[in-house]
């Protein structure tokens, strides 16, 4: 496998403790790679700066060995962009507006876009201006997949999009990965992470907290479980016996359990259970726990 | 060099601003060569003798006894700086910093085209845009003229204060070029273009308002236009439009080349 990102101890301070520092990682050809962290963590100027938008001050990023900077134009040829928050020529429909891109990029056949529009179910014909932030997304996702590309790079792809939606683009992220696209994606959905991604870039404060492959991550992912036991002595007993973190209040028990939950099922089994919730934890909850010791671990 | 898929959008999107500034010239201007009357011309004259000064701050002062220094003192003086100064502003900032204030520069970005060519497609649409209001109003005027007063306009000297018009327009277009170029926010981009526009013709109105300060006029490139002087015949005006446009297109070469460079805010 060939390298088609590579960024190399690159830095752009922005003064403050804002922006990115040394951050070194590689995407391989093919790979879908998760570019996580929190807000403000650097990872849209991250990407600013693989599509030249910004220079670095420090350090380089290439694409498919060329600097992102001065060979902006050549890399556009195969790649996608989703920007985090996308702004279109106001004035123009959808559809002509994803025309006008067509013919830029030099896309000859539209029958791709269409192909999209329809899956997203996008009416492309009214005015990019009196759109709804989610058919703005759309309009987006069409624009950055419709060419094809070897390379896509989507900063927050599914924001704005209805759960039926995200699943969609779940399933187009699939078809690429399978076509052999390569992509880099940011993401705060967790369920879009797990469901595409190989491995995630983690970066926190603009430094890379750890890059992963993403088995791991979903080994340390935990379930909070919260137990309402008919008897409140039942909850007491079974806090007692279970331990590893488990609290009781009243007649209800919370645990957080890491990897699978057959132990807990089959102990909690042993009494009488009125109800039982599962929470999932977000993504950002796994970064703290992941990455922020235990202090976070109750 | 340029993108034609980009300059068609834009001259899509631009056309309409363009028609109303039309209109507007063409509106002065034809009032103005129906004005023209020889015997009118005196009365004018006493008008100005008794307003002296307001009328030399817009550059009427002399207005002349011919159609052709009569159209020049009373449209190229200050109508003909004025508005299209204006358009040159609105048209400027549309074509670079509103598009980077607003985020679709990264589209444009995110297209296999370098960042030059794109400049130059824009700095082109606002050449030829330009162009097509000198051509406007050459042709309104003249037209005009040959109707009502056959043989009365000098269309040689007519035309060179016409080619010298463009140069100004190159000028101030390379101003405010430069400006939208350099400029994240449309506000400082507008600021600028119209802030030096404005400049430029306020004190053109004071240096020829008194001669106390007739000075400024050296330090004011307006001054290399001189619409009257070239009517008179005279010859360094020529070389003034020819300093002019070399100096506007230099300060949108460097627009454009400083868009290139720069980072941007998208």
């Amino acid at each position: 496998m060939s390298r088609m990102i590579e960024a190399e101890k690159l830095t752009k301070d922005y003064g403050g403790g804002r922006g990115v520092f040394d951050l070194s990682f590689a995407v391989e050809k093919g790979e879908v790679m998760g570019f996580l962290g929190p807000n403000g963590a650097g990872k849209t100027t991250t990407i600013r700066q693989m599509m030249g938008f910004i220079r670095p001050d420090q350090g380089s990023v290439r694409i498919g060995g060329r600097d992102c900077f001065a060979h902006a134009a050549q890399i556009q040829r195969e790649l996608g962009y989703l920007p985090g928050e996308p702004a279109f020529m106001e004035d123009m429909t959808g559809e002509a507006f994803l025309h006008f891109l067509a013919k830029m990029k030099g896309i000859s056949d539209f029958g791709r876009a269409r192909e999209l529009m329809e899956r997203f179910e996008l009416d492309g014909s009214a005015r990019i201006k009196r759109m709804s932030k989610g058919t703005k997304q759309k309009v987006a996702i069409v624009a950055a997949f419709m060419g094809g590309p070897e390379l896509l790079i989507l900063d927050e792809p599914t924001s704005g999009l209805d759960p039926l939606m995200q699943n969609r683009f779940i399933d187009l992220v699939l078809g690429e990965k399978q076509r052999g696209a390569t992509i880099l994606m940011s993401s705060h959905i967790f369920e879009e992470v797990e469901r595409t991604c190989d491995r995630t870039v983690i970066i926190r404060e603009g430094r890379i907290a750890a890059v992963e492959r993403l088995e791991k991550l979903k080994k340390t992912k935990r379930k909070l479980f919260s137990v309402q036991f008919e008897r409140p002595q039942d909850a007491a007993a079974f806090a007692a016996s279970w331990q590893k973190g488990a609290r009781q209040q009243g007649d209800t028990v919370q645990a957080a359990v890491t990897g699978s939950p057959d132990a807990f099922l089959k102990a909690v089994s042993a009494y009488s259970v009125r109800d039982i919730d599962l929470h999932r934890e977000t993504l950002e909850e796994l970064f703290l726990h992941f990455y922020g010791g235990e202090a976070n671990d109750q | 060099m340029i993108n034609k898929t980009l300059f068609a959008r834009e001259v899509r999107s631009s056309y309409k601003l363009l028609l109303i500034f039309l209109a507007v010239l063409a509106l002065y201007g034809s009032m103005i060569v129906v004005m023209f009357d020889p015997k009118l011309g005196d009365s004018l004259n006493l008008m100005a003798e008794s307003m002296p000064q307001l009328f030399a701050a817009f550059g009427m002062l002399d207005v002349g006894a011919t159609l052709t220094q009569f159209i020049v003192n009373y449209l190229y003086g200050f109508l003909l700086i004025a508005f299209p100064l204006v358009f040159i502003v609105l048209l400027s900032n549309r074509l670079v910093a509103r598009y980077v204030d607003r985020g679709s520069m990264a589209y444009l970005l995110a297209t296999p085209n370098r960042r030059g060519r794109l400049a130059r497609t824009q700095a082109l649409v606002l050449l030829l845009a330009c162009l097509c209001m000198v051509l406007w109003m050459t042709g309104l005027c003249w037209a005009l003229s040959s109707a009502l007063f056959p043989g009365e306009l000098d269309t040689g000297r007519f035309l060179a204060v016409n080619a010298a018009l463009y140069a100004l327009l190159i000028f101030l277009s390379g101003v405010c070029f430069c400006a939208s170029c350099c400029c994240n926010d449309t506000r400082w981009s507008c600021g600028i273009g119209a802030g030096a526009g404005i400049a430029f013709l306020l004190i053109q109105m004071i240096s020829q308002a008194g001669e106390k300060f007739e000075g400024l006029k050296y330090i004011d490139p307006l001054t290399l236009f001189a619409p009257k002087e070239l009517v008179a015949g005279e010859s360094w005006p020529i070389w003034g439009a020819l300093a002019l446009a070399v100096s506007g297109l230099a300060l949108m070469g460097a627009g454009i080349v400083a868009f290139s460079r720069r980072d941007l805010p998208v």
